[in-house]
């Protein structure tokens, strides 16, 4: 494994203020030559290191700033901190430990997408991480390297944080576009995309903060050498968030490609004592699950897509075998319905139904013949939504169904004799027994 | 009686049983993940005027909420990106956006009130309803209540239950799942909470002490070993 | 922004080669070629789609995930498939997700039968849902507002009502509340919500959630009609289609006219039908005897007209009123030129005949479609959301859609000032000096002395002309006609800067008055105007012709005795109500034609004919931009109703003048004939969107409008009154100003209330606090009102409503008032 590199000085006291920060290279002269160079050079070097956005889609970080429209018009730049993704808590590390990173990584994906105004988009949750990346944003300001002709050159930026106020679906880039307007966080139609209609109908590079952040790094390797970490399509390394059933969760920076056994085993030190993995998110509650079968998986974007599943925000959460899959699929189900926007229908009327289902399945009034219905509900919100939060319920919901469904039609069996009756047809002595009828 | 909206009266329903009243005197309903249960049943009131925006001359509001909030409004380019940190500064003085929080903003904003409680309804860190002045949030999503944020959250229940001065709230994941089972206190990370922790943690919620200083989160050192100073 | 010229492509839809205009939308591109795609939030009249509803989801070839139809533009070579395998799965899923929660009370619901969730769930649904749980039930119906009532049980999110109270009306005050599978309709902390426009919502609703109060459980679709014809309570004009059951109206709805309406309605124009059947109808003729108006048979009424008539002859004086047709004006202008060789007739409250003929120009109108796609847009002297609804919510979606730059030029603080680039006020009194800085403005003549004597900013005035300039080329200027009113040098200077911005013969550009009744234009044309007939003739035979001013003072001095009232009250409609109540008094004769017995009429009418609803009515009107639209019955006449046409052929008939009317369409053919410029014209010509008679016979009519003489300069314009401690009166008339509104018993809790509307500073300054009962007085003369404080009133002025019967504007004669505490 290569040396990390978003990591690699992350605990040194006080990087989070511009000094120490400075001292450990930030803002030093990769940031100068950044600025120097054309911007389509840039791009193209970004291009070439391969780096794939790590919000949660892939999508090559260089091309996504290349569809960047040229030409004088009022140009965005989005940083996206609302990781809200459960099992993924890297950006906030990232942020509190090391928030200059992330500026440093704005201004040259500003100055690569030519935009002048840029925003940090966090999850109202962070409050703490908040402040710290205000304070940030002012020394940096206070600096001159955000506002006007940067380091000299003829390129300026303006940078607010904006704060979120506790919603999932502002994650989704489209989403957090209307919250950042001021509006309630529903997701757009797509196509236009943000690259040519975004923020306040301009232009708007989106990326998430990882992605910004190894940015400078990149510049400062060159696009050779960071391509040359990792594996073929999955360049460089990755901050994995391993939690659950794990012995020492936390933040690992990896490198991609690395087999998931040596992440889970290796570095989050497993399950516990006698315990095995059950089963397994490999990106954040949206990736369809693996079970303890599939750890030998190489963890990167196309072993784990041929694996029926996706690296995701490279959160990677653990459940042994103690862990009944019902609970953790009704869990998830709650997580989407809760945070379903409900602008379009099969989203926001298939998560619910999916709850009650399940919910009928822990009260033993389920059949398994309901197992078939919840399958084909899951299939009938797949590529039918607006965005992709309705396929994040149906996706690790429908592979539980699917990989566990021996589990499940025990668990109905079980409920049932637990609670012949049902809940709606509990004879009378045992409602009065309940004191219901008092 | 209650409204049948799911599973507030449907016995089966577990984990989305409402919480009843927790504080005397307080009639916020709420789903058990911490929403709350929404107005369906309600009429508009035809006694009152139609709710436009409301006219400065009419609607006082403080001077430094106004300047607070006209300070966002200048840092974009159209003022309505403000609605959300304007409403949250209406929450820091009023412990909640109440009508005449929203119609201060709206005031200020320029904007009708209806335009601020529909985005305010979609954001579960702003109140509509009375709260209590200290936020609780408990995450009850995968990786926590994997090690045991159910129990921690009815732990807390039963130790603040009765505290009109909190808003205790489960929460969907905080992004905290290294210190599971956690919770954030006024936004202040405490993790991983152990089931001998939870009477000391709610003594200083009500008292409002600092939240286990051992195990706040900004302390903690990273877990990947090539992550120590070199 | 000029309008884009579509261009046509070849797409392919089931195998089907369609041709359609590029890019616009899958859903309305498939129906040229005979495919229906189902839709639930796809409303263009709205707005752009959102595609939430997913109901519209079709398979493209090269495209692997489903596309929404109502949201991808067709492209040249597109091939679409709209009945796979894959598409009947997703559309049936749909339909199975939507009806989880649909209460499916179909059989008790208003909507039923004409609703297109039953229609799509029998076209396309799967026929079955596997959903057990029990359905959500809720409290309903539920009040919205005293017109709407919502049931959210039925409610299937497409949001529609949000996004027009959003997009559309932007009142902002209809909200989605909460998220996910809890969000649902409603308004800020229980206000109901009362808006200009609110009723359109229970049109867009695609299902049984927003229904019409006055409406619900009144019939079901297979018990009614619908009839279509045009709204005239204002100017508007706004095309509809009346829902009749047993010669009742139950219900109005909008018969969309891109060129008119747009699609939509304000909620006088929706609920105001209420009228048609109320009991203070006036059903039967009236006369008065023994200072009572008693019901007379119709011979009596007609031979006790005549004989009045023919007493007073040429001492006759006439008003029509904006509700008044073409047809009843020409045949209005004929009894009096003809039968009574009367020239004391006027349509226009008095604006001068020359400079509405001066400004009718077919070269210099822009249509209503114009303020959509205009570069500029600028609002003169008029409240659009009062004066003509439905304009106002065409010159937002300029704004908003096609980014238009709006500029506002009023007195009063406009609802349009925060769309507007700029907007500049200027004292009330001060309109003819306000256009004739203007006018400098743009010439670069000397304005600081005609905006100090406006009351206005002369920066403002100039930054105006800068945007008229360089906005853009077509400029559309919307000015309230009542503006010739304050002074003979307001129509030159109009003509002025409608030269100055070059609009003349300009496709998009020129100008639009809003008249200050209905029918304005028309009856102008039609020759209701004094000295001025039909087409804008000069009317030889010498002697005065006595306008609307005269024609009250004629009456007090007693040079006339008899006033003929064509659905006019001027006590109630005209400014200087004292006056014309004395003149009134004074009259031997009032001879009226009414549906309401309103204040003048019940104290003053010596014979009251029963009008027409409009609903009852046939014949034409002519809109502010000049298009001629028609009228048609949609039900029979209540009690003994009969047409005007009828009553005015019968008094003529008796004053021994045959006008040869025997139908109304031969009134009409009349009109046609003896209007040049409406030649060629033809009730079947006009049919059920109408024609512009600019636009008749390939620009026949344009070419046949008489030349207009040139108007003199007007000298001086007036300036405002200083204040001088007291402050100056500016009166309005808001849209639910109308007798229409006072009687329909679902509107009349809106009919207005009298508020002085001030400025904080001048509120201060008298001690007044917001809410404080006032009598506010000029003259010896008072009334009663309550003060409303606005912050962007201007210092110096008040406001009070017009058009009201109890302590209305025009009970003071200003300039200036006094205000005191009550
Ligand atoms: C439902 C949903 C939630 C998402 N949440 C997040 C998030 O919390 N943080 C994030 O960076 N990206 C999130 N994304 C991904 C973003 O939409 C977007 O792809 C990403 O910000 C792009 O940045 P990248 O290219 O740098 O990865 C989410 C996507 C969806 C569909
Ligand atoms: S998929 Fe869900 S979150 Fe996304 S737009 Fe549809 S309802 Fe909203
Ligand atoms: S009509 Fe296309 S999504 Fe609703």
């Amino acid at each position: 494994m290569t040396g990390a590199i978003l990591f690699a000085d992350i605990d040194e006291p006080g990087l989070a203020t511009l000094d120490v920060y400075r001292r450990r290279g930030g803002y030093g002269p990769r940031l100068l030559k950044a600025l120097q160079m054309p911007r389509e050079a840039l791009v193209e070097e970004l291009k070439a290191s391969g780096l794939r956005g790590r919000g949660g889609a892939g999508f090559s970080m260089g091309t996504k700033a290349s569809f960047m429209p040229k030409g004088q018009i009022d140009k965005y730049l989005v940083c996206n901190a609302d990781e809200s993704e459960p099992g993924t808590f890297k950006d906030r590390e990232l942020m509190q430990k090391s928030p200059h990173m992330l500026l440093e990584g704005m201004i040259i994906a500003a100055y690569a997408a030519g935009a002048n105004r840029s925003f940090i988009y966090i999850r109202g949750e962070y409050a703490q991480q908040a402040v710290i990346v205000e304070r940030a944003i002012a020394e940096a300001k206070a600096a001159g390297l955000i506002g006007e002709r940067i380091l000299g050159t003829d390129f300026s930026l303006e940078l607010w944080l904006h704060r979120g106020a506790g919603a999932y679906i502002c994650g989704e880039e489209t989403g957090l576009l209307d919250s950042l307007e001021g509006k309630r966080g529903n997701p757009r139609l797509k196509p236009p995309f943000p690259a040519n209609q975004g923020l306040y109908q301009g232009p708007t590079l989106i990326n998430h903060v990882e992605t910004l952040a190894t940015i400078p790094h990149i510049v400062e390797m060159g696009a050779q050498e960071y391509a040359a970490i990792g594996v073929q399509n999955s360049t460089g390394t990755k901050l994995v968030s391993i939690s659950g059933h794990v012995r020492r969760p936390g933040n690992y920076e990896i490198e991609l490609g690395t087999p998931a056994r040596e992440l889970i085993y290796g570095l989050a030190g497993g399950p516990g004592e006698g315990r095995t993995v059950k089963l397994w998110f490999p990106g954040g509650s949206s990736s369809p699950v693996l079970t303890g079968d599939d750890l030998d998986v190489s963890y990167d974007f196309d072993s784990l897509a041929k694996a029926g599943t996706m690296l995701g925000s490279g959160a990677i959460i653990v459940a042994d075998d103690t862990t009944s899959v019902v609970d953790v699929a009704l869990k998830t189900a709650q997580f989407y319905k809760h945070e379903s926007c409900g602008k379009c229908t099969p989203c926001r009327e298939g998560t619910n139904w999916t709850v009650k289902m399940l919910e009928r399945v822990k009260s033993g009034e389920a059949t398994p013949m309901d197992l078939d219905i919840m399958a084909s509900v899951c299939e009938n919100i797949i590529g039918h939504c607006l965005c992709v939060l309705g396929d994040a319920m149906a996706m690790p919901v429908g592979s539980m169904i699917k990989k566990f469904r021996g589990e499940f039609e025990a668990y109905i069996e079980q409920a049932r004799a637990a609670n012949p009756w049902g809940s709606g047809h509990a004879p009378v002595e045992a409602l009065e027994a309940q004191g219901a009828l008092a | 009686m209650a409204a049948d909206v799911d599973g507030v009266n449907g016995g089966s329903a577990g984990d989305q049983a409402p919480i009843t009243a927790r504080h005397p005197g307080e009639s916020v309903r709420r789903w058990s993940n911490g929403s709350r249960v929404p107005g369906w049943d309600d009429a508009a009131d035809l006694s009152k005027p139609p709710a436009g925006v409301p006219d400065a001359a009419t609607t006082p509001v403080p001077a430094d909420l106004r300047a607070e909030i006209e300070d966002y409004m200048a840092r974009y380019p159209d003022h309505r990106s403000a609605a959300i940190p304007a409403l949250r500064a209406a929450q820091e003085r009023h412990g909640w956006c109440s009508p005449e929080a929203i119609d201060q903003v709206a005031a200020v904003m320029r904007l009708t009130p209806g335009y601020l409680v529909a985005v305010a309804s979609f954001y579960d860190m702003l109140e509509l309803q009375p709260v209590g002045r200290r936020s609780v949030y408990v995450c009850t999503n995968i990786s926590c209540s994997l090690c045991g944020a159910d129990e921690l959250y009815a732990r807390l229940e039963e130790e603040l239950g009765e505290d009109p001065g909190v808003n205790l709230r489960h929460f969907e994941c905080l992004g905290a799942c290294d210190i599971a089972p956690m919770a954030s206190v006024d936004g202040v990370y405490v993790g991983p909470i152990e089931p001998g922790e939870i009477a000391e943690l709610a003594e200083q919620i009500r008292t409002g002490a600092a939240p286990l200083p051992a195990k706040q989160l900004l302390d903690r050192k990273s877990a990947d070993p090539g992550a120590a100073p070199r | 922004m000029p309008r884009p010229e579509p261009s046509f492509i070849t797409f392919s839809i089931d195998g089907r080669e369609v041709q359609a205009p590029e890019n616009t939308m899958l859903v309305d591109a498939a129906k040229l070629g005979d495919v229906e795609i189902p839709v639930f939030c796809y409303e263009p009249k709205i707005g752009a789609p959102v595609g939430a509803c997913r109901m519209c989801l079709v398979e493209i070839e090269g495209i692997p995930k489903l596309q929404t139809g109502c949201s991808t533009p067709v492209k040249d070579g597109m091939v679409v498939h709209t009945q796979t395998d894959r598409v009947k799965a997703a559309q049936e899923s749909v339909v199975e997700f939507l009806l989880i929660n649909h209460p499916l009370d179909c059989p008790v619901c208003d909507k039923g039968g004409e609703c297109p969730l039953q229609d799509i769930s029998f076209g396309w649904g799967g026929g079955r849902s596997r959903f057990i749980e029990p359905k959500r039930h809720f409290q309903k119906p539920l009040n919205l507002s005293p017109l709407i009532a919502i049931d959210r049980e039925r409610c299937i999110m497409c949001y529609r009502c949000v996004r027009f109270s959003q997009e559309v009306a932007e009142d902002y005050q209809l909200v989605l509340h909460d998220r996910g599978a809890a969000t649902y309709v409603g308004t800020f902390d229980g206000h109901p919500y009362v808006a200009p426009f609110s009723g359109n919502i229970i049109e867009l609703c695609p299902v049984g959630a927003l229904t019409s109060q006055p409406y619900r459980f009144r019939a079901r679709p297979w018990d009614i009609e619908g009839a279509g014809s045009v709204c005239t309570l204002c100017p508007a004009q706004c095309n509809v289609t009346f829902t009749v059951r047993d010669e009742r109206v139950l219900r109005v709805l909008a018969r969309e006219n891109g060129e008119v309406d747009d699609g939509w309605l304000c909620d006088k124009g929706r609920f105001a039908y209420q009228a048609v059947h109320v009991d203070d109808r006036i059903v039967r003729p009236l006369l008065r005897d023994g200072g009572e108006l008693r019901p007379v048979s119709w011979e009596r009424a007609l031979d006790e007209a005549a004989a009045a008539l023919r007493r007073a002859g040429a001492r006759t004086g006439a008003l029509a009123g904006g509700e008044t047709t073409n047809e009843e004006g020409f045949l209005l202008q004929r009894l009096l030129r003809e039968a009574l060789g009367s020239e004391h007739l006027d349509s226009a409250g008095g604006l001068p005949p020359a400079a509405l003929h001066a400004l009718a120009r077919p070269d210099l109108q822009a249509t209503v479609a114009d303020l959509e796609w205009a570069h500029t847009v600028l609002v003169l002297g008029t409240e659009p959301v009062d004066d003509m609804p439905i304009v106002d919510l065409r010159i937002r979606k300029g704004v908003r859609r096609h980014r238009a730059n709006l500029a506002v030029a009023t007195p009063r603080p406009s609802s349009l000032d925060p769309n507007a680039s700029l907007s500049v006020r200027y004292a009330p009194g001060g309109e003819a000096a306000f256009v004739a800085a203007l006018a400098a403005a743009l010439f670069g003549g000397e304005l600081d002395g005609p905006a100090r004597d406006a009351g206005a900013d002369p920066d403002g005035v100039r930054a105006l002309a800068e945007l008229l300039r360089t906005g853009g080329e077509d400029v559309v200027v919307l000015y309230g006609a009542q503006l010739l009113g304050a002074g003979p040098s307001v129509a030159p200077a109009l003509l002025k800067i409608a030269g100055a911005l070059n609009v003349a013969g300009r496709a998009g550009a020129g100008l639009l008055a809003v008249p200050g009744g209905t029918n304005g234009r028309g009856l102008a044309e039609a020759g209701v105007l004094p000295g001025m007939g039909p087409g804008y003739a000069p009317v030889a035979g010498g002697g005065v012709a006595r306008g609307t001013e005269e024609i009250a003072a004629g009456l007090a001095a007693g040079e006339l005795t008899a006033l003929y009232l064509l659905h006019c009250d001027p006590v109630r409609a005209l400014p200087r109500r004292a006056r014309w109540q004395r003149a009134l008094d004074k009259a031997t004769t009032v001879v009226a034609h009414a549906q309401f017995l309103t204040e003048g009429l019940a104290e003053h009418a010596t014979v009251v004919f029963p009008a027409e609803s409009y609903a009852e009515k046939e014949g034409t009107l002519t809109h502010p931009d000049g298009r001629l639209q028609r009228l048609r019955q949609a039900i029979g006449r209540q009690g003994d109703a009969a047409p005007e046409w009828w009553v005015l052929a019968e008094l003529a008939k008796r004053l021994g003048h045959d006008l040869g009317i025997l139908t109304g369409p031969m009134a009409s053919a009349q009109l046609f004939a003896a209007v040049p410029f409406y030649a060629g014209l033809s009730l079947d010509a006009i049919g059920p969107q109408g024609v512009r008679w600019a636009d008749a016979g390939d620009g026949a009519g344009a070419a046949a409008f008489p030349a207009p003489a040139e108007l003199p300069a007007g000298g001086e314009p007036p300036a405002a009154a200083a204040p001088n401690g007291a402050l100056r009166l500016g009166t309005f008339r808001s849209i639910w100003a109308a007798p229409e509104v006072e009687r329909s018993p679902a509107l009349k809790f809106l009919h207005p209330r009298q508020r002085v509307e001030m400025a904080p500073d001048d509120a201060a300054r008298l001690g007044l606090a917001h809410g404080d009962k006032v009598a506010v007085g000029a003259d010896g003369a008072s009334v009663h009102a309550v003060v409303a404080l606005r912050n962007a009133s201007p210092a110096g002025s008040v406001f009070l409503e017009d058009g009201i019967p109890a302590d209305a504007a025009n009970l003071l004669d200003g300039p200036l008032v006094d205000i005191r505490k009550a």
